[in-house]
């Protein structure tokens, strides 16, 4: 009874404080590698300095006041939210409707699984490459048989209007399958008992889907929405070899910007403060989501 | 058991003593740590002549680290900043300003004098031009290359043109390249003279140049790209692509390669790297000179330059590696197992390079050559924040091509202050 | 509904999925005969997905023009060393997130939800001078500590925790089991399927990473095979048929994990049984 009482109040016991303890070695890590370059890179975005970190001078927030005028900024920002509207609700549906069409476990489903998730652990790179050659207009296999189909093709990658849809589609290729697995493992863990006992009372599917599937798949949902906001944000790799921001900047996204101001400019100043504005609107962003997913998951 | 651990822990010693004493020799050896980007298919030949340098020079080893060039230039800024860079650094030429300006790397005009220094007067005029910056040394030659016109000659023959003779001046090529663009239906099915605007190897400097016009006025930091013959050049091809069809419009490096080696199209100009891919898909092509333009007989020419950095503490035995890169030895090696014109002049008649015609004909024009854009510190910017989209809004039909490179020279201007 | 109404839905479901499979596949398909092609067979108008003849010779060239072995190793050690610790670091945080009260827990998320909004390029620079003075620069250490945690893992462990029932640790606590104890012994269990693709988002991520590992790496004994393949990808030229020989070889490891996985899966059905 003594040892009892003496563990209770253990750090190791204590519901209210043993949290600190689980979170702990995630937390150090985050600081060390994570906040405090972050920090550094806020102090960087107030200086200007060369290359070698040389001639430093203190300039305050004109880094901030300059990305104001910036057109290249505000373009950046409109193309990253274009590209966040293109692809992530598309997606989301995407990964729900096929998630639930292989949820049951069959041959084909096991198949379909595997199939869809390759995109996912194929290299960006590597991918956008093999697109590349696929999308080409003259030689690319897909605009030779919608040639041949009487369809009229363009230069997509190579078109202001179609080049950003066109990485879009890429995109979401790309990604569906990841979010089908994070929804797959979400659907399983609802209790098939939550249908059987609907079916008994006669509710059609389309009905168990809205009472059962929607609300129990909340805190899964939850969380592929505001990582794929957060990816989509950040948006990089697959620009970086399809277009390299062009025609005309139109698929010039934020990170791609920064990376131009950064490593071709060298004006690392400029570029961190850009990262920062990046990093606050990410940051108001998914804490509203956050807030409200919050809310959604309290019956849990 | 404490007996087999006892006789373990002996021979652990001595392994470890042995060991260290063999690291200790090989340190006696200086390291030079040397990065660049040259991955593809020339990596073999540059590991080849570093082993054989590693091999004969007992003093000096070179380390090499190949990687993208992009991740390269990422990697390097931080590297440099905490002095974990490397001893020599490689970069194209255009890019020896954005480095020398902020002290990175560092002056090697010593390099250049004495009687058993490189020979400046050997090596191709621009390349030796651009290998300073504020009329310094900063680098020495890595690779050089020239531009020529590939043309496929099977194709020439079903244009009733002959495949032995390759346009000669503008108006040739202006003529052959509508005779061989063909059409159906309203889709392009073969393209008389391909031009790519964007990541590319620059081509429509060659064609500016050709008339006499050019981007920078370097004397009065001007841009000069909407000069009276800069616009006249441009718009010459630019009609040819839009009302003629000689070329897909926006098109980039990669795919007008892609163009002519599915004899796609008819011509177009490109490097020596070309050659071997051509020669696989067993196109039937032949390489000529740049059609003379009205004004002079130009090519573009590019190189990388080996730069020595702030952080080494070895200039001797990076001086001894740039003039064992330069010989005459280790250029023709260089040139016969990758194509590349040598970085000297005076090898053309070289008879060992007789044995790859298409070497000779890259390096025959290498006094012709000029540079693009080069000796600025900003040359990233200026050619994809400035020169590309001004070709774009022409070539997408935006602008006129006088408006387009009205605007270009205006924030070029910018860029110059 | 009626059941023929029913099983032509079927129809039109499984009509789209095979549909879809044949958009997913075709690129991969493209990848693995292109690396049985000749080089010089493979940029064709018209252009064909198979050819006329085929060859082994990117495979063997591969392991003499780069020290396949040296890379595959390096990745498996990167990759894998991440993924074990970070699974643990992850599913430990995303616990207590969930499960356990403490003050400031919210702000705390919020702060780990916040990294992952940071790109790459901004903390790079410090981050590699943090490595010098650190002393790991080119070591696995280096390259595995920053990773060793990961938001994105802390949430989605998070958010499959958040739905297991109460009941379950009160009943533990009320037997005297330590936070810890219910952790490993009950709640863990339970989240098996969320572990095992967690572990798989973490391996393909970083196995597949060439900017990270390039940059806090500076000899060749150390790099993964992104870096390796990316000696295939020349300036000007690419040599297509070795660089999708390479992907193929990549790409093996994480499809046999993923079909690994795929056995985790099932349990997760079972865990239902539970909770029902």
């Amino acid at each position: 009874m003594k040892d009892h009482i003496i563990k209770k109040n253990s750090m190791f016991h204590d519901p209210n404080k043993v949290g600190y303890l689980f979170i702990f070695p995630s937390m150090l890590i985050f600081t060390v590698f994570v906040f405090v370059p972050l920090i550094v890179s806020g102090i960087f975005s107030v200086f200007d300095f060369d290359m070698m970190g040389n001639n430093i001078q203190f300039i305050g927030i004109n880094n901030y006041l300059r990305l104001f005028g910036d057109e290249r900024f505000w373009n950046s920002l409109f193309n990253t939210l274009y590209y966040a509207i293109g692809t992530v609700p598309l997606q989301i549906i995407m990964s729900l409707l096929v998630a639930m069409a292989v949820s049951r476990r069959s041959f084909f489903t096991t198949f379909c699984r595997s199939i869809f998730f390759l995109p996912a652990i194929g290299s960006m790179t590597i991918i956008s490459i093999i697109w590349t050659f696929l999308l080409d207009n003259n030689i690319g296999i897909i605009a030779h048989y919608l040639n041949l189909l009487g369809i009229h093709t363009i230069a997509w990658l190579q078109d202001p209007v179609w080049a950003m849809p066109t990485i879009m589609v890429v995109s979401v290729w790309k990604s569906f399958g990841f979010n089908m697995v994070i929804i797959l493992a979400g659907l399983l863990g609802i209790p098939e008992s939550y249908y059987e006992s609907a079916s008994i009372d006669g509710a059609k599917k389309i009905t168990q889907f809205f009472k059962i599937t929607l609300p129990m798949l909340i805190p899964t949902l939850g969380f592929v929405l505001i990582t794929s906001i957060i990816s989509s944000f950040q948006v990089f790799d697959q620009v970086f070899v399809m277009t390299q921001g062009g025609p005309l900047f139109k698929t010039e996204t934020m990170v791609q910007y920064i990376y131009h101001v950064g490593f071709e400019g060298f004006e690392m100043g400029y570029a961190s403060s850009l990262a920062e504005i990046l990093f606050i609107i990410i940051l108001i962003f998914s804490v509203t989501m956050f807030k409200r997913l919050r809310q959604d998951e309290q019956s849990y | 058991m404490n007996k087999k651990l006892s006789v373990l822990g002996i021979i652990l010693v001595f392994a470890i003593g042995i060991t260290s004493c063999l690291t200790y020799g090989a340190n006696e050896k200086v390291v030079l740590t040397y990065w660049n980007g040259f991955t593809g298919p020339d990596r073999p030949a540059l590991e080849a002549l570093v082993d054989k340098f590693n091999k004969t020079n007992s003093k000096i080893e070179i380390k090499m680290d190949i990687m993208p060039w992009d991740s390269l230039y990422q990697k390097l800024a931080p590297a440099l900043a905490t002095g974990q860079g490397p001893d020599i650094v490689a970069f194209a030429t255009e890019r020896i300003g954005t480095y020398a300006k902020p002290g990175a790397i560092v002056p090697l005009d010593d390099l250049y004098a004495g009687s058993d220094g490189l020979d400046a007067k050997v090596l191709p005029k621009a390349l030796n031009d651009n290998m300073k910056y504020n009329g310094k040394y900063y680098g020495a030659p890595m690779n050089f290359a020239t531009l020529l016109l590939y043309y496929n000659k099977d194709l020439f023959k079903q244009a009733g043109l002959n495949p032995e003779k390759p346009p000669k001046d503008w108006n040739e090529l202006k003529d052959y390249a509508i005779k061989l663009t063909k059409e159906s239906n309203g889709k392009v099915d073969q393209y008389g003279f391909g031009i790519a605007s964007k990541e590319t190897i620059p081509m429509w400097p060659i064609l500016i140049w050709g008339n006499g016009g050019d981007f920078i006025n370097y004397s009065t930091k001007t841009s000069m790209i909407n000069n009276e013959k800069s616009v006249k050049a441009v718009q010459y091809f630019a009609d040819l692509i839009l009302k003629k069809h000689i070329s897909p419009p926006v098109l980039t490096g990669a795919e007008v390669d892609k163009l002519f080696e599915s004899q796609k199209a008819a011509m177009y100009m490109c490097g020596p790297w070309a050659v071997n891919g051509f020669k696989q898909a067993k196109i039937n092509f032949g390489v000529a000179p740049i059609p003379a333009g009205p004004a002079k007989t130009v090519t573009l020419g590019t190189g990388v330059a080996m730069c020595l950095t702030k952080s080494s503490n070895h200039k001797k035995e990076v001086y001894e590696f740039f003039k064992y890169w330069n010989s005459k030895e280790s250029q023709i090696y260089w040139a016969l197992n990758t194509g590349f014109p040598p970085n000297r002049t005076d090898l053309v008649n070289d008879p060992a390079l007789k044995v790859n015609p298409y070497v000779v004909a890259f390096s025959s024009v290498a006094n012709q050559t000029q540079f693009y854009l080069q000796q600025l510190t900003n040359f990233g910017k200026i050619d994809t924040d400035v020169v590309t989209p001004a070709m774009e809004n022409i070539l997408l039909g935006k602008m006129t091509v006088k408006e387009s490179l009205d605007k270009a020279a205006r924030e070029m201007n910018k860029m110059l202050k | 509904m009626n059941k023929s109404n029913i099983s032509s839905l079927k129809w039109v479901k499984n009509f789209f999925l095979v549909l879809l499979v044949i958009i997913t596949i075709y690129p991969f398909v493209w990848m693995l005969v292109t690396s049985f092609k000749f080089e010089g067979d493979i940029v064709k108008f018209p252009p064909t997905l198979w050819a006329q003849r085929f060859t082994f010779a990117a495979y063997h060239g591969i392991w003499q023009r780069i020290p396949f072995l040296i890379f595959y190793k390096n990745s498996l050690i990167f990759a894998g060393g991440v993924t074990v610790v970070s699974l643990l670091l992850d599913s430990m945080a995303g616990y207590a997130f969930a499960r356990l009260r403490f003050k400031g827990r919210n702000f705390l998320f919020i702060l780990v939800l916040s990294t992952l909004m940071i790109p790459f390029q901004v903390t790079m620079i410090p981050l590699f001078v943090e490595l010098f003075k650190f002393h790991i620069l080119n070591t696995y250490l280096g390259l595995i500590l920053p990773r060793a945690t990961n938001a994105f893992g802390i949430f989605m462990m998070r958010q499959f925790f958040i739905t297991l029932p109460k009941d379950l640790e009160e009943a533990a606590r009320v037997d005297g089991c330590s936070e810890f104890t219910i952790y490993r012994k009950i709640m863990l269990p339970l989240c098996l399927p969320a572990l095992a693709s967690l572990g798989i988002f973490h391996f393909m991520f970083n196995w597949n990473d060439l900017l990270y590992p390039l940059l806090f790496t500076n000899t060749v004994e150390m790099r993964p095979l992104p870096a390796g393949l990316a000696l295939f990808m020349g300036q000007h030229v690419i040599e297509y048929a070795i660089l999708m020989a390479g992907s193929c070889l990549a790409l093996a490891p994480l499809l046999i994990a993923y079909l690994f996985s795929q056995k985790y899966f099932t349990k997760g059905i079972a865990m239902t049984g539970i909770k029902g």
